[in-house]
């Protein structure tokens, strides 16, 4: 029975002027207040910025992060010249420089005194670049001439720098005198090393038969590394039982990488050799990616760039790595460690702090103490020894910050489920028989979520540096990978002559640093309007 | 409040019982030991050694010696360095360390709370922007980079200052500067903010408000009345900001070639002399406990609405 008129249940809420009420909620708010914020904005965009950009790394047009070009050693970073056109500056300065010290080059004395003053001062950098320019001056002038072993240098330098060539190999085909082209990494292990042995001409059974054994030496200097201390006959034992271990299948895959890894360096070999010829003649233009025939029936896709025509846009480290490239990476493995390891520290925590905050009791009990007792502890120090002694990786890096850094966010999550739970959705929740991980997982935490939001948009620049500074001290990233605080670590020593080395990294990080920071206050206002300015 | 204070002595014990054993299980549980050189030494040589460092004994009976001897203030022999013990290393060089230490904190503290109360005065003036951009540098980068960076600019560009070194060096107290800056430099920044933000709070309190009604001078306000309830939340940062320092000094001792303790820390992880690390851990963790405990009575002087049980 239903005394009250029947009607349309009203699609929107109005009130008594009939305006459309529309419904805010924290988020919708904390989001607006956001958008006032200007300097949190600008660094939603940067730290988007840096995420794209470590995200996209393997597929942006940059330079292997691991390529070594020894030649390159400890480029000036530059945006008009290219690596050859700065290693032949460095050479004529190099050249100036040793003509004035034999006073072939003269100067005025003033200008004299002035670079005494700067290699007193350990400014090699200012000497080279002043004497680049005044040398160049004298040599227009013809105050100042090479003399001959001088100009031979130039000359061999010159050569070099437009012949040197960055040869890659691709894949390697084969086209039998009736047949279709193959490519001999399809190919059986007994055709491939016959096909090698003719290349160097001997037989496929004896290239099978050498490769056996290159393969049991491999094998061997495994088995010593893993167990040190045993006499020769143990270590025969062992080997042979290892070769039992390996199936055929195995063993036969093992020579064919064998065989192909001889292959590809023999057909880098003669490429380079054909391939100088035509750089020297300039009968071919670079950078080049063709198929070349190698010998008989063989031919190589062959992709080839001239190694000095390089540009370094933030020079390189001191083998020769792209700087840029390095502090991409780095930025990535910076990141991503930031970002998993507050993820980690923040679930732990949070499964923590709400078992503590509902469960109360001895449950509570036992974890607050477990948290008392790890904040009385220097934890930087046993990250430090833990680094040390389970292995310098990653992974330990990570596993060693996750499990220290989940403290805090355990005690606040705690907080707010205590202030929570005696609310009355709660008491619903419970008079409906709503388990206790249903109380906790599904009303409990998503009501916490701003505070915990907040508080890992903070934790993140934190971590990150936590990570720079183990790999500062040389226990975290390990070479060939970087991070932020480990190609920070490695400039140090240099910073007077390669002061690019320092400056670059360390700006990447810290705008990224800023960035985090702003974001998190701004984030922390916005959620929280009364603790503006609070630390 | 004197139970208080033995209450918070007993508590002590077991947070150091703790660390002693982590350090040492965890460096026991650790692959590889102290004498696994590059080369393998000879069975007799290495049985000996391991004879007379007991490390072949049950794991217990280890940790027992150990921690008998630690009790007795004995941090035992270094397993690497052949000359002395832990104990001579550690004396040795912890003076170098505390020096650093207590320098970097007293700068922190003195320019920290100086700034932040200049900006709660001169709030969305110039003063203010400026102390709280230096806030926000000082919060975001990284020490190994200040170090590295005043560094270059000082001590190489401008050679007003030495490089690196320590008092014997000859260069004496100017060696000092940089390394106690870069180290004190993150915490200055957290102080002057937390200063800011409490000086601003007490500001709008009504003991000020009634303060300022009896017509009382302006500097006795502030000095007298703020400054107390200011440095409540300075005095509860002090705790946190003594394990960073402790943590900061291994970077600036290794950036500025420091004979400190952080050194041998970074050292002696690298070298796996278990006995050196453990006995830097313990000095460095009673060091931490101790200022805690001094911070938290500080705390309850400072709030008299504080009341220990």
């Amino acid at each position: 029975m239903n005394l009250l008129p029947k009607h349309k249940k009203p699609l929107q809420t109005t009130n008594e002027f009939d305006q459309v009420i529309v419904g805010n909620s924290l988020s919708k708010d904390a989001w607006r207040r956001l958008k006032k914020n200007k300097m949190a904005v600008i660094s939603v965009v940067i730290v988007i910025i840096y995420i794209l950009l470590a995200v996209l790394a393997p597929v942006l047009p940059i330079y292997p992060y691991d390529e070594i070009i020894l030649d390159h050693q400890h480029l000036k970073p530059s945006f008009v010249k290219n690596a050859g056109q700065l290693l032949i500056e460095k050479r004529m300065a190099d050249l100036y420089t040793q003509a004035w010290r034999q006073e072939r080059l003269t100067l005025s004395t003033e200008e004299d005194d002035m670079l005494w003053a700067w290699i007193d001062k350990n400014e090699a950098n200012k000497v080279w670049d002043y004497m680049f320019i005044e040398g160049n001056k004298q040599l227009a002038e013809g105050t100042f001439t090479f003399n001959k072993a001088e100009q031979r240098t130039l000359d061999n330098l010159q050569r070099k720098l437009k012949t040197d060539l960055q040869i890659t190999v691709n894949k390697i085909w084969y086209t039998p005198v009736e047949g279709k082209k193959q490519n001999i990494a399809k190919l059986p292990v007994d055709t491939i090393a016959g096909l090698y042995a003719e290349m160097i001409g001997s037989t496929s059974e004896i290239e099978i038969e050498q490769y056996s054994r290159e393969i049991e030496q491999q094998l061997m200097k495994t088995i010593k590394t893993q167990n040190v201390g045993l006499s020769e006959e143990e270590y025969a034992l062992l080997l042979e039982k290892e070769i039992e271990g390996l199936s055929k299948k195995k063993h036969d895959a093992l020579i064919r990488e064998n065989v192909l890894a001889k292959i590809k360096s023999r057909a880098k070999e003669i490429a380079a050799s054909d391939l100088k010829e035509a750089a020297t003649d300039e009968s071919a233009s670079f950078p080049l990616n063709k198929e070349i025939t190698i010998k008989g029936p063989l031919s190589a896709d062959v992709k080839a760039t001239k190694m000095h025509e390089r540009r370094y846009y933030l020079g390189t480290d001191n083998q020769g790595r792209d700087m840029l490239s390095r502090i991409i990476y780095g930025g990535q493995v910076s990141i991503a460690i930031g970002f998993i390891g507050t993820i980690t520290s923040v679930i732990i925590g949070t499964i923590l702090g709400a078992l503590a905050g509902y469960l109360g009791g001895k449950v509570d009990y036992f974890i607050m103490r477990v948290v008392d007792i790890m904040y009385g502890l220097p934890y930087m120090l046993l990250v430090i020894i833990a680094m040390a002694i389970f292995g310098r990786n990653i992974l330990n890096l990570f596993f060693a910050l996750a499990i220290i850094s989940w403290l805090t966010i355990s005690r606040m999550v705690r907080g707010q489920i205590m202030s929570l739970k005696n609310q009355e959705f709660i008491e619903a929740a419970r008079s409906m028989g709503a388990p206790t991980w249903r109380i906790i997982f599904r009303h409990l935490v998503p009501n916490s979520l701003s505070i915990i939001i907040v508080f890992s948009t903070l934790r993140i620049p934190s971590f990150i540096m936590t990570e720079s500074f183990l790999s500062f001290l040389g226990l975290g990233v390990q070479a060939p990978f970087a991070s932020w605080g480990s190609l920070v670590g490695d400039a140090v020593g240099g910073m007077t002559l390669y002061p690019w080395k320092l400056f670059f990294p360390a700006t990447a990080m810290t705008i990224f640093l800023f960035a985090m920071n702003f974001l998190g206050d701004g984030l922390r206002d916005a959620f929280d309007p009364q603790s503006k300015n609070q630390l | 409040m004197t139970k208080y204070i033995i209450k918070r002595l007993l508590g002590i014990i077991p947070t150091l019982l703790v660390i002693i054993t982590i350090s040492f299980f965890i460096v026991r549980v650790a692959p590889g030991g102290p004498f696994d050189g590059e080369r393998a030494l000879p069975e007799v040589v290495k049985r000996n050694i391991e004879a007379k460092y007991h490390i072949n004994d049950p794991l217990i009976m280890q940790y027992g010696r150990y921690m008998f001897d630690v009790l007795r203030g004995d941090l035992g022999p270094s397993y690497r360095y052949k000359d002395h013990d832990v104990n001579f290393y550690i004396f040795e060089s912890l003076p170098n360390s505390m020096i650093l230490g207590v320098i970097a904190i007293s700068i922190s503290i003195i320019f920290g709370i100086t700034s932040g109360m200049l900006a709660a005065l001169r709030q969305n003036t110039w003063v203010d922007y400026l102390s709280m951009a230096f806030a926000v540098i000082g919060i975001s980068v990284p020490l190994f980079v200040i170090g590295p960076v005043l560094q270059y600019f000082f001590a190489m560009k401008l050679q007003w200052l030495p490089t690196s070194g320590w008092f014997t060096s000859g260069d004496g107290w100017k060696t000092v500067i940089l390394p106690a800056i870069t180290l004190a430099f993150a915490h200055f920044a957290t102080i002057a903010r937390l200063t800011r933000s409490s000086m601003l709070d007490t500001l709008r309190s009504d003991y000020i408000r009634t303060a300022k009604a009896k017509g009382m001078k302006n500097s006795t306000i502030i000095f007298k009345h703020t400054m107390k309830g200011t440095m409540l939340p300075i005095v509860s940062y002090l705790g946190p900001a003594f394990a960073g320092i402790i943590t900061g000094s291994v970077v600036v001792e290794q950036v500025f070639r420091i004979p400190g303790l952080g050194k041998f820390f970074v050292q002696s992880s690298f070298n796996r002399d278990y006995t050196l690390i453990v006995g830097v851990v313990i000095v460095y963790s009673v060091i931490l406990v101790i200022m805690n405990f001094i911070v938290d009575i500080l705390y309850s002087l400072l709030d008299p609405r504080i009341t220990y049980k």
